[in-house]
């Protein structure tokens, strides 16, 4: 594979949401003392009266933001992973997800999140969100997405501004290398294949997309033909790609920087077992939490939880062995 | 424009029995909270709040958020009351299938917060202002949050936020009932200071204990203090809410819970339990038995007046009573409109006027225009046209519509058609013309007579007794029917009008506490009279109760 381009997350979001504020007078957006390293400060030098700093108060800001969607307003609200899900999930659940207006289900908010997972690094695992799609994917009407790169990050964005309900993105905080081209259609509960293949499916999200198509590679090179799927849509995930794939491949690889518990990997087992039962091996974080890390060191934490293509390439290997 | 005072007090009445008739259907659900916000719903939901039953996502309504959800009773019946859905919806509360759920929820239209998860609804709030702002709309939101939610921190953030956003068009209500489900709010979380007693009444008895308004001032609101069951109190600081520009509005309305049923009143055990069937009747009296103190100021010191006006405010009479006098109509001369107007800026107890002149038709408007909230014309001085006439002007202008008669009268055939919706019938038991005089007894009979027609002519407006009412015949008084009661020498006389008015209240309570017995002997026997006895557990009501129940041969 040839160098990957690597790109900012939270700089495409920010951007994006510019634009998404140009095309609709009623985005609204919200931060709690976040906003310069979310980058969504730029939507208030834009729109100045429609941008809301809360403050060190995450409670509030899921609260407030459901007020303005109540009123008609399309709000997103972002802050990092671990002060959202991990803090304010009864705001969340029941001021987001509950009041369901006649006809509809849930109030008009996106809550999008960096510093997702493990990668997030030197701040140590205080920091270190990896239960969110764990709490997020049990709270009725809500959506849940992991973009693997910021074309998914821009797409997801417009995607989410133009779709009715409650969303929840999680992005992760370096850069992250391009997987898909622009020309690349998002939509809710569609997973992207990104590879075909006969021998084995890695279902991946997130950053580890970009390790599994690696990994894809190295096993091309084996004589293992792997099929890569991107499973950015969480909720609902795509129960026919997913049977697809156990039907065709036989078996199934599930990587995410979330722990193996109740994850992505979870939702492709639950999905899998309900339509057409095959081997499934998940890689995530261990049921641990993570550690300080500097940039340079991340590699050696995602290893230590085994989340690597190497990795991803030894349990293709071993679970081949498993098919039915 | 007159206070509607009568208006909001049925609206008030028929969503308490609404309350006591739901949580009773449920089985379960929170009357006290409901009980302790009554008067709030009540002024918003009659006279402030801006809505349409038939249109409940009307884009320029006002919204109303319960933050303290578990008060949903309250709010239901208020809606019941205000057009959204038939009163008989309330039977299906927290059951299955019904949009009435436990706590107020999008299901129901016209409900704006799914309320529940307490210490939310103040931010919820905060982002339906700011939207409001972003939109140049002019609804307000009103929100009521409770003193036990407020323990969360979440109000707190809120409350920094509104003020750094300027959002002048969010009025809050305090619902400061000094309780919670476990305790007391000054043991389980002082608020104001914590309370080492168990004796509520100390957080009565010093206004230096109070806190919480301070702490919202200092957060940067705009904060009232008022009385939270008094209906001209909340209007006035709802006026001067609407008019406050630049920062959110908190109205710290103290409040009791379970108020005007006197077992719920402050006892902790009614924050979230239902009145069982057997009492519910009885309840109902109690609530139908509200009663009213006016002083008539004429009784004090005519060269100053507005002193008489202060010791009324200071002797927390519910209305002052102004007997006009022309010196024709009756031998004596007051005072007339011009006066009431000099008066009118010293308080906001209710003006309730009494119109003893000739040719009243022709005066009507000078003491609507001078700010009286009841004005009382007599039957001698009035006929079909007249009196029609003036009937239509004050509802026009949300004045109550008094009507009076003087002993020797009886209630004129031609003013039947009117009963309905006369708000106060004056039942004369002095010759009128000055003050001092005795209670003609012939008006207890005469009373006896005069309910029969009230009754065939769907009279639900109050009666108030004018003349010689004084401590000695007050209960019978009350056990006739009335229900406003005019004191001139017995309070205005008196050097402590406060103490006078206190003494006047706690002989109409005995025999309220009496016609309540006879209730539940009527309905239950002894075994019902012990259970309502038993009720009370609250202070020293139950041995006052039982003493009036051996009296009477209850027990």
């Amino acid at each position: 594979m040839n160098k990957p381009i690597m790109t900012d997350m939270r700089s495409e979001y920010a951007k994006t949401l510019i634009q998404v504020g140009k095309d609709n007078p009623n985005v609204v957006v919200l931060g709690a003392d976040t906003t310069d390293s979310l980058k969504t400060s730029n939507f208030g030098k834009e729109f100045p009266n429609r941008f809301f700093n809360v403050g060190i108060a995450e409670a509030n800001l899921v609260t407030v933001s459901a007020g303005l969607a109540v009123s008609g307003k399309i709000s997103f609200a972002s802050t990092y992973a671990i002060f959202l899900p991990g803090r304010a999930v009864d705001q969340i659940r029941n001021n987001i997800a509950y009041p369901s207006p006649l006809g509809k289900k849930g109030l008009n908010v996106k809550l999008v999140v960096s510093h997702g997972g493990l990668s997030v690094g030197p701040d140590g695992g205080s920091h270190q969100q990896i239960e969110d799609i764990a709490i997020m994917r049990v709270i009725p009407n809500f959506r849940v997405f992991i973009p693997a790169d910021t074309i998914a990050v821009s797409k997801l964005t417009h995607l989410m501004a133009n779709e009715y309900g409650p969303f929840y993105m999680r992005m992760a905080r370096s850069k992250t290398p391009l997987v898909h081209s622009t020309s690349q259609d998002f939509q809710v509960g569609k997973g992207i294949t990104l590879r075909d293949g006969s021998d084995c499916t890695i279902v991946s999200c997130g950053i580890t997309v970009h390790m599994a198509l690696e990994a894809a590679e190295i096993l091309q090179k084996e004589g293992i033909s792997c099929r890569v799927l991107d499973m950015f849509s969480i909720k609902p995930i795509d129960n026919e790609l997913l049977e697809k794939a156990a039907r065709e491949t036989g078996c199934i690889v599930t990587t995410e920087e979330h722990n193996i518990f109740a994850g992505m990997g979870s939702a492709v087992a639950e999905s899998v077992s309900d339509s057409y039962p095959v081997p499934i091996k998940r890689i995530g974080a261990q049921d641990m939490f993570g550690e300080s890390a500097r940039d340079q060191e991340v590699p050696l934490l995602l290893e230590k939880h085994g989340i690597t293509s190497f990795n991803m390439v030894k349990q293709v290997r071993e679970i081949r062995n498993k098919k039915l | 424009m007159g206070l509607n005072y009568y208006q909001i007090k049925k609206h008030i009445l028929r969503s308490r029995k609404l309350v006591i008739r739901a949580t009773n259907a449920a089985a379960s659900g929170h009357p006290g909270g409901s009980f302790s916000m009554a008067e709030i719903l009540g002024c918003l939901f009659k006279k402030h709040l801006k809505f349409d039953p038939s249109n409940p996502q009307w884009d320029d309504r006002d919204r109303l958020v319960l933050s303290k959800g578990h008060a949903a009773p309250g709010l239901f019946s208020n809606m019941a009351v205000a057009g959204y859905f038939p009163e008989s919806e309330l039977d299906t509360l927290r059951k299955f299938g019904s949009k009435l759920q436990g706590h107020p929820d999008l299901k129901c239209p016209g409900v704006e917060f799914c309320g529940g998860s307490l210490g939310t609804g103040l931010s919820y709030s905060v982002g339906i202002a700011l939207a409001g702002k972003i939109d140049s709309k002019d609804y307000r939101v009103y929100t009521i949050i409770g003193d036990g939610e407020s323990d969360e921190g979440q109000i707190w953030e809120a409350a920094m936020t509104a003020s750094k956003y300027n959002v002048d068009n969010l009025t809050v209500f305090l619902d400061r009932n000094f309780i919670q489900q476990d305790s007391y709010t000054e043991h389980v979380m002082p608020l104001d200071k914590k309370l080492e007693s168990d004796d509520l009444s100390e957080m009565w008895k010093n206004t230096s204990r109070w806190k919480t308004g301070e702490k919202w001032k200092s957060f940067g609101w705009n904060v009232i203090e008022i009385d939270g069951h008094r209906v001209e109190q909340i209007d006035a600081a709802i006026k001067k809410a609407n008019v406050t520009k630049g920062a959110p509005t908190m109205i710290i309305s103290r409040t009791i819970k379970g108020k005007s049923l006197e077992h719920m009143e402050d006892n902790p055990q009614w924050h979230g339990k239902a009145p069982d069937s057997d009492i519910v009747p009885i309840i109902n009296v109690e609530l139908d038995s509200q009663f009213m103190i006016a002083p008539s100021i004429i009784a004090g010191d005519m060269t100053n007046l507005e002193n008489e006006i202060k010791r009324c405010v200071y002797g927390r009479a519910d209305y002052i009573h102004l007997d006009v006098m022309d010196g024709q109509f009756v031998p004596t001369k007051t005072f007339d409109h011009l006066k009431i107007k000099e008066l009118r800026s010293l308080t906001e107890i209710p003006f309730d006027t009494h119109l003893m002149i000739n040719e009243p038709v022709k005066h009507i408007q000078n003491y609507i225009d001078v700010g009286s909230d009841i004005i009382t014309v007599h039957a001698e001085v009035t006929d079909e046209s007249s009196f029609g006439e003036i009937h239509d002007v004050l509802k026009q202008n949300q004045i109550g519509v008094g009507f009076a008669i003087n002993p020797e009268t009886e209630l004129p055939e031609w003013s039947y058609k009117f009963l309905s919706s006369v708000d106060q019938l004056i039942v004369m038991s002095v010759v009128p013309g000055k003050s001092g005089q005795k209670y003609i007894e012939e008006t207890h009979s005469k009373m006896s007579r005069l309910n029969s027609i009230l009754r065939e002519n769907n009279f639900s407006g109050y009666i108030e007794a004018d003349g010689g009412v004084n401590l000695e015949n007050i209960g019978s008084v009350f056990a006739d029917g009335s229900r406003v009661f005019v004191g001139g020498g017995a309070i205005i006389g008196q050097g402590d009008v406060r103490t006078a008015i206190r003494e006047f209240r706690d002989e109409v309570l005995k025999s309220r506490r009496r016609i309540l017995l006879d209730k539940a002997n009527e309905l239950g026997g002894s075994d019902l009279v012990n259970k309502w006895i038993n009720l009370h557990v609250v202070g020293t009501k139950q041995e006052q109760i039982k003493k009036i129940a051996k009296e009477t041969g209850y027990l």
